[in-house]
């Protein structure tokens, strides 16, 4: 196999990927107005817990010392990969998103993430600490038995009918009452609870399924790359996947397919060959976490929507809906 | 019981880094109303700026803290009239303005990271004679960063207290319609609040620097959800409480770390921020909450 269409696998595993964990925070923020500044810790989670699902016992040796190693066989990893960041979310959502304004809850979130890193850093017994796990076994690859450049295409098989499986699971969600009220939240969360919805409970199963395509997300990129460790989920990764939501437009799941292209994919490929002077390794890493940084605050100033932005139905006064699109300026109402 | 005192000792010297930090974050916040997620590397940039006056420039420290807390002081001033008051002018969204701070912190770490490298980097400074004041141990220099901290709080309050654009300040804080009726010159009281919000950054960043000693461009990253821990202990907006709050942290912080594993000082900011927020989120010096 050439090179070229290892490589064009490798980049089409991770935008399946990148559209899940795309899919999740678009739940999350698109659509429910919940200011998660630290996806990429549920994304962690997932990844950690699939990784010791799925590994052989761990003997504190060579392959480092871990939790659980259950050795589980796929597809049973990434459930409790999402099974474990969805009680994260579930323990933060206890106390970020009780009665307060939303900039607590990215305090909360802010905070979580620092305080995940650098314990899972610090413990070793949990997840081997700053070395991380490697060697997590490759999806029904006992089965197969091929070697990594074959197996590249039963893996993006598995990715392609995973990220399927969530579009069509997310789109349901987007179009159902329970979508509908998301969006009432994030116009307007007093309308919302004096309507009767119980705004605390909506928003937290917003965070919670999101959450859940972070862990599966997650889940997956361990069982591709068969390696994870705390410099895999810093601040920057949580905010390749906002800078993604927002490009492709955010509330819009269709427009997050084209923002998991543009950003993660063109983005991080096109600035891979930057270059990497001796005397600041991490030169070509900084380029990347300012553009990043600066494609936020451009896409928030000028159009905050997307470029495919979200469909908004507006209701005639007869009571027909009417198809339309709405300014991006309105995600929440001053 | 000497361990407990020594604890405190040090519990001095986090709470003054803290409280000329958390002053500061909330000052601006009470004016402004947001969080600005990118205050952390208010700090990174003064701890640089100083790191360039002193190392690079051979300045004594103490001119260079301040010449780097002036800078920083300004570049607070830039980012408010650059980045954010465009977003204010089209009414842009809470949600939109909090994600464009955290962009600007991602930018400004990495800026900080481009320019002066990943690794990290250290003052040279003198400690200063040791001073035994009970079992507390302190440097010359940690003296020094107490009368700091004490001088800068009390210049905060004198302004609060005493001056035209203080009482501005604090009627904004409280009623932002009421003080824009009465006549308070908006746009003058929040730029200060940028520029004080800046300029205890600055030093904060600076003081900070010399306390953990050696540092990278995360410093302030780092830093900024104890800062937080302080800021909501105290009520969110509100500068009295967040000197407390930064006395609370910072004591609580620093006396546990005689008792238990000091790598894990964060946690216990942490569950301190965690308890206040699930029982009293309005703070725990305030008697009724706005939030």
């Amino acid at each position: 196999m050439s090179s070229l269409v290892f490589y064009l696998l490798t980049v089409a595993i991770f935008f399946c990927i990148y559209c899940i964990y795309g899919w999740g925070l678009n739940l999350q923020f698109g659509l429910t107005g919940i200011l998660d500044f630290t996806y990429i810790t549920f994304v962690a989670i997932g990844a950690y817990f699939a990784g010791v699902a799925a590994l052989q016992p761990g003997n504190g040796g060579i392959g480092g010392q871990y939790i659980l190693g259950w050795h589980l066989p796929f597809p049973i990893p990434p459930i409790i990969g999402g099974i474990a960041a969805a009680v994260l979310a579930i323990l933060v959502g206890y106390v970020g998103l009780k009665r307060l304004r939303s900039d607590y809850l990215a305090i909360v979130t802010v905070s979580v993430g620092q305080i995940v890193w650098t314990l899972i850093g610090n413990i070793t017994p949990l997840f081997n600490g700053w070395d991380g796990l490697a060697g997590v076994p490759q999806p029904f690859n006992s089965v197969f038995q091929l070697d990594f450049n074959h197996y590249q295409w039963v893996f993006l098989v598995i990715c392609v009918l995973f990220a399927a499986l969530g579009f069509l699971i997310i789109e349901r969600l987007t179009h159902s009452p329970f979508g509908r009220v998301l969006r009432a939240i994030r116009e307007d969360e007093d309308v919302a609870a004096a309507l009767g919805k119980n705004v605390f409970r909506y928003k937290m199963m917003a965070f919670v399924i999101g959450s859940i395509y972070a862990g599966v997300g997650g889940a997956l990129t361990i069982a591709y790359i068969g390696a994870f460790n705390p410099s895999g989920f810093t601040t920057m990764e949580t905010f390749i996947i906002w800078a993604a939501m927002l490009v492709g437009g955010s509330g819009n799941n269709r427009g997050m397919i084209l923002g998991a292209f543009l950003v993660p994919v063109l983005f991080n490929e096109g600035t891979r060959f930057l270059p990497s002077p001796p005397g600041n390794p991490l030169l070509a890493e900084s380029i990347r976490g300012m553009a990043i940084g600066l494609l936020l605050i451009f896409a928030a100033r000028y159009r905050p929507q997307g470029i495919l932005p979200e469909r908004k139905t507006v209701f005639r006064l007869d009571g027909l809906p009417q198809g339309g699109e709405a300014g991006g300026d309105r995600l929440v109402p001053q | 019981m000497s361990l407990l005192l020594m604890g405190v000792g040090f519990g001095l010297i986090t709470a003054s880094v803290l409280a000329l930090a958390s002053v500061g974050l909330t000052l601006q916040f009470g004016v402004t109303n947001f969080v600005n997620f990118a205050y952390g590397e208010f700090l990174t940039i003064g701890a640089y700026l100083a790191y360039f006056f002193s190392t690079v420039a051979n300045l004594n420290i103490w001119l260079s803290m301040l010449l780097a807390a002036l800078l920083t002081a300004g570049f607070s001033w830039l980012v408010n009239r650059v980045v954010i008051q465009p977003f204010l002018k089209r009414r842009a969204p809470l949600l939109i303005l909090l994600v464009v701070t955290i962009g600007l912190s991602l930018f400004l770490e990495n800026g900080v990271q481009a320019i002066a490298g990943p690794s990290f980097q250290q003052y040279v400074t003198v400690p200063g004679a040791i001073v035994n004041i009970g079992p507390m141990i302190f440097t010359g220099q940690q003296l020094v960063i107490i009368a700091i901290a004490i001088v800068l709080m009390t210049g905060v309050h004198l302004l609060l207290k005493y001056t035209r654009i203080g009482k501005a300040m604090r009627s904004m804080s409280d009623d932002p319609d009421l003080a824009r009726i009465s006549g308070v010159p908006i746009q003058r009281v929040t730029d200060l609040a940028w520029v004080i919000s800046g300029f205890l950054a600055g030093l904060a960043g600076v003081v900070l620097a010399i306390n953990v000693t050696s540092f990278t461009p995360a410093l302030g990253s780092q830093f900024l959800f104890i800062i937080f821990a302080a800021v909501i202990v105290g009520g969110i907006g509100r500068p009295y409480g967040a000197m407390l709050g930064a006395l609370l942290i910072g004591l609580v912080t620093e006396v546990s770390a005689m008792y238990i594993d000091s790598a894990y000082k964060t946690v216990v900011a942490f569950a301190i921020l965690v308890i206040v927020l699930l029982f009293r989120p309005q703070g725990i010096f305030t008697s009724r909450g706005r939030v």
